[in-house]
């Protein structure tokens, strides 16, 4: 079957000009983490590439001041850091977990089988329309500005999400191999911790990343359930304020940078399940 | 693969429902009692009590402001005037219709570009994979960042206005008509991917070879596109819209950090209109009520859809 | 209606070469069929004619034209794939009528057209029902009812009958050279079943491993193999090859069998193995209905003895396996006398015995 040139031609150009649609926002926001404050805005110029390419703006965010910068940091970039990631992994763990355990009883023992769509709901709703009575409930239990406060409403937003896509990948695995242990001897147990869980290993692994990186993007959760010791990156990077004010645009983008680089990486890595997860198991790639 | 297997359908399902153990022994029942556990507790401690206190809150006039904890909201008891005023509170209505158009907008916009990429993406090409990777990434980067990202494009002295030749004072973000075209492109941009990557599933679950038989039958690649690839497409293309019309009522990250719902109340969706409503004028029992308002027609809508979608597949 | 001319066709992906230097020349309205074992690129060669795949090198002219620029939707060649490739999320009707409405044939005329096929094809009762819930047998006639509507220049058929179950195979075997016959399509039929090839085929190609190995009517193809392979391939039961050294001894020349047996050649197939100075190891071919027991025939009859070792009922006839030493000789025991055990002489006429060099497989002597 041969393609014409010209289609093949025309293919390209407009291939390559979404692809430079989806890389136009992305270089400018990387470039502009390595400029200087001039460069910031057209007021000087404006250029793609910096004249003087600096590593100020990193630096200003990891350490609280940078050589030729008057303003200075009261919080620096390390507590969100490790907020983000702290509360993305236990949120992950308690997502994964409970999904996993709960998909399994339903696909095997078919139990709770109103499961599946009931923990859908939890994502149909906007969150701020139901994060009233959330947030004086974690004011009530004082969990609000805590690592655990954060990571269980994490755990429970993205269960729905763990749930479905583990829910995929038990029911691929054939009932004989379980069948076939149990007529040897082993317990319901034995069955799932050493028969089952090691054949879904890559589906955990492909789960966990991807629980990880709704997590690690959340913004409102964190905008509305944290207030100074626990907030996370991307919030950090919103409010980010100096105590001179302005408008610290390079500086948001090398957070930006350093907050988008996670959930990408791995999101390439998880490419070929991403259907799979985003559709809660209605497709697969 | 081939679909002709007869009853593939029903012997699927067959297969399904015997992937479990349909006579399962008591320890069996009870290992998978504990298993389920965890997840039915949490799903009653965020879905059952705070739906309690969301509607004990919303016929009270309660605010946190004022020092009262919240349970003693019943001292401000107010018989549900709040659902009362929701109806004729025109800021309610605007933020609704607010969402609504960037949902007409959007979504039909990133479907339909979407669909055309998808297209493009159906035969092997050199370099296929590498911008395959490519279009994902916009999806995949966090929402915050996307709002970061098209908030520093769209300034007046920023890169937008300097390649399209515009003045700085040219503005984007604080203009009253342009403020809404701005979020709704970064939304497209950031989702479209989605849309891409659902509708390509779909157009390659098409049989191949069911495709090659009505090129030999000597259909053009668009005829075939609409009489083969789409009528199959049914059901993935309303999984795409569903889901992104789901999300994108949600909407708002992206609006927060661009515009904060301004020029005034120019970009103010649902979500914003609540977020105001909660930490600018801590109208708590307010919220409350709206939330459950929303609650209650999300619910009548998902449950309508799904008797739907139930009879169609039955 | 075309003539098909496939001048040194070579096919490669990458280091596999599907197809070797083929060459055929198939005339207008012949049905030729493409006979091989599984992956020896009969159906590579069949795309290559649709042009669903580019040949490497070589040439494929259809009445010595070039159609190599025409798309493929403007070839109108009739293709029936393996599994059918029914639209399966359309109607019967629909089926019928695809290659009509996207050539944009009048509505009237393509509902005459559809109502004549589905007739022909006896699927008329199911035009309104979705063609996934016809039975096989049915799915197979829609499927050649759905290409021949388009009255193709060319049929291509790709192992149709092979999904059928074997009574309803016998029936559409008969339909397909009626419809061929009245059509006058030049048809070209890929299957690796020979008794199908033999029935159906005026001219059959056999394709071994890429390479053609003949290209002749059925009986030429039965009764003069070219090589070895042809000769193994064709004929049922197998043909017995029996693979040796020659020696001359004792003023005789004879095919030394590993293991021990020895098969003193005569005749006509005495000259064919010395025809050629050169060889030195042969193989030694005769089919199992021209073996006989009882007494000599005629004076230069091969005569052997074996031992019965198996004895196999097939239909109405019974399959001997003779063991002479550690060779087995396969035949027809058509006097229903011998019995498991006995020693029996048995008798290889050298006419119809076939000589060939073991080494290049080709045939030796007069062909």
């Amino acid at each position: 079957m041969k393609v014409s040139p010209g289609a093949l031609a025309l293919k390209y150009f407009f291939v390559l000009l979404a692809c430079a649609v989806v890389i136009y926002p992305l270089l400018w926001m990387v470039t502009m983490a390595f400029k200087p404050h001039p460069e910031w805005t057209t007021v000087a110029g404006l250029t793609w590439f910096p004249q003087n390419p600096t590593l100020q703006n990193f630096e200003f965010i990891f350490f609280g001041e940078a050589e030729g910068l008057v303003v200075s940091l009261d919080r620096t970039i390390v507590g969100p850091l490790i907020a983000s990631l702290v509360t993305s992994i236990c949120g992950t763990l308690l997502a994964v977990v409970a999904g996993t355990l709960s998909s399994y009883a339903v696909v095997r023992f078919g139990l709770a089988k109103t499961l599946p769509l009931s923990v859908l709901q939890l994502r149909l709703f906007p969150p701020l329309a139901v994060m009233i009575p959330v947030m004086v409930m974690w004011a009530f239990i004082g969990a609000i500005d805590t690592w655990w406060g954060l990571s269980l409403i994490y755990g429970i937003v993205t269960l729905p999400f763990a749930f479905w896509l583990m829910k995929t990948f038990f029911e691929e695995v054939p009932v004989e191999i379980e069948d076939a242990a149990r007529v040897a001897g082993c317990s319901y147990w034995r069955v799932f911790y050493r028969i089952t869980l090691p054949i879904v290993k890559p589906g955990l692994a492909t789960c966990a990343l991807f629980v990880f990186i709704l997590n690690w993007s959340d913004y409102l959760l964190a905008l509305l359930l944290t207030q100074k010791d626990w907030v996370t990156l991307p919030v950090y990077m919103a409010t980010l304020t100096s105590a001179m004010g302005g408008q610290m645009y390079g500086m948001k983008a090398a957070l930006g940078v350093i907050a988008a680089i996670p959930p990408v990486v791995f999101g390439l890595m998880i490419q070929k399940h991403l259907v799979r997860g985003l559709t809660f198991g209605a497709l697969k790639q | 693969m081939t679909d002709i297997k007869t009853n593939s359908a029903s012997s699927r399902t067959k297969q399904k429902k015997q992937g479990y153990w349909a006579g399962v022994a008591r320890d069996g029942n009870k290992m998978g009692f504990w298993f389920v556990l965890p997840t039915v507790l949490l799903l009653l401690f965020i879905v059952v009590f705070p739906l309690l206190m969301q509607l004990y809150l919303s016929v009270t006039w309660w605010t946190p402001l004022e020092g009262i904890a919240w349970y003693r909201a019943w001292e401000v008891f107010n018989w549900g005037e709040n659902y009362w005023f929701q109806l004729t509170d025109s800021r309610v209505w605007r933020a609704l219709w607010r969402t609504v158009l960037i949902m007409i907008i959007a979504v039909p916009l990133q479907f339909f570009l979407g669909m055309s990429l998808a297209y493009l993406f159906i035969d092997q090409f050199p370099g296929r994979k590498v911008f395959y990777s490519i279009m994902l990434t916009p999806m995949m980067v966090v929402p915050a960042v996307v709002g970061l990202m098209f908030f520093l494009l769209f300034q007046g002295t920023g890169p937008v206005n300097a390649h399209l030749g515009l003045p700085s004072t040219f503005s984007w973000l604080t203009d009253v008509n342009r403020a809404m075209i701005s979020v709704i492109i970064a939304d497209v941009w950031q989702w479209t991917p989605l849309m891409f990557l659902i509708l390509l599933a779909g157009m390659l679950g098409v049989p191949s070879d069911q495709l090659l038989a009505a090129r030999l039958l000597g259909g053009s690649n668009w005829q075939n596109f609409f009489k083969i690839i789409l009528p199959r497409m049914k059901a993935v293309i309303i999984i795409a819209l569903v889901l992104r019309a789901v999300e994108c009522f949600k909407i708002f990250d992206l609006i927060f950090i661009m515009t904060k719902g301004g020029p005034g109340v120019q970009t103010e969706t649902i979500s914003l209109f609540l977020y105001k409503q909660t930490f600018g004028e801590f109208e708590w029992a307010y919220v409350a009520a709206i939330g459950l308002t929303i609650l209650f027609v999300l619910s009548v809508i998902a449950a309508k859809g799904l008797a739907y979608m139930a009879k169609k597949s039955g | 209606m075309s003539s098909i001319q496939i001048s040194n066709v070579t096919k490669r992906f990458g280091d596999f070469t599907a197809v070797d230097d083929l060459s055929l020349e198939i005339e207008e309205g012949e049905f030729v069929a493409l006979l091989g074992p599984s992956g020896c690129g009969k159906t590579t060669t069949m795309n290559m004619i649709a042009g669903l795949e580019e040949a490497t090198e070589g040439s494929i002219l259809f009445d010595g034209q070039d159609l190599s620029r025409t798309r493929i939707q403007d070839r109108n060649i009739g293709f029936v794939f393996q599994n059918y490739a029914i639209f399966t999320h359309l109607s019967v009707y629909k089926n019928l009528s695809y290659g009509l409405e996207v050539k944009k044939f009048a509505k009237d005329d393509i509902k005459r057209r559809v109502h004549a096929m589905a007739d022909r094809m006896s699927i008329s009762h199911r035009l309104e029902q979705p063609a996934a819930s016809l039975s096989v047998n049915e799915m197979q006639k829609l499927a050649i009812g759905r290409s021949a509507i388009m009255e193709p220049r060319i049929f291509l058929l790709d192992e149709p009958l092979s999904n059928l179950d074997a009574g309803f195979r016998a029936y559409m075997r008969a339909e397909l050279k009626v419809l061929q016959h009245e059509f006058g399509q030049t048809m070209i039929y890929v299957t690796h079943d020979q008794i199908e090839a033999m029935s159906l085929a005026d001219k059959i190609a056999i394709i071994d491993q890429g390479k053609l190995m003949q290209y002749g009517s059925p009986l030429d193809i039965y009764n003069s193999p070219n090589n070895r392979f042809v000769a193994n391939f064709v004929g049922s039961p197998r043909m017995n090859l029996i693979d040796g050294e020659l020696r001359e001894e004792e003023n005789q020349l004879k095919l030394m069998v590993q293991g021990g047996a020895e098969i003193i050649l005569q005749g006509q197939v005495k000259s064919d193995f010395t025809s050629d100075g050169k060889v030195h190891s042969g193989s030694f071919g005769i089919r199992p209905q021209d073996i006989y027991f009882g007494e000599r025939r005629a004076s230069n009859d091969i005569a052997m003895k074996g031992t019965v070792e198996i004895l196999e009922r097939v239909g109405p006839k019974r399959l001997a396996y003779l063991q002479v030493l550690e060779t087995k000789f396969l035949a027809f025991d058509d006097q229903d006398q011998l019995k498991l055990g006995d020693e029996v002489p048995f008798f290889l006429p050298p006419g119809k015995s076939m000589a060939f060099d073991m080494i290049s497989g080709h045939r030796l002597g007069s062909v």
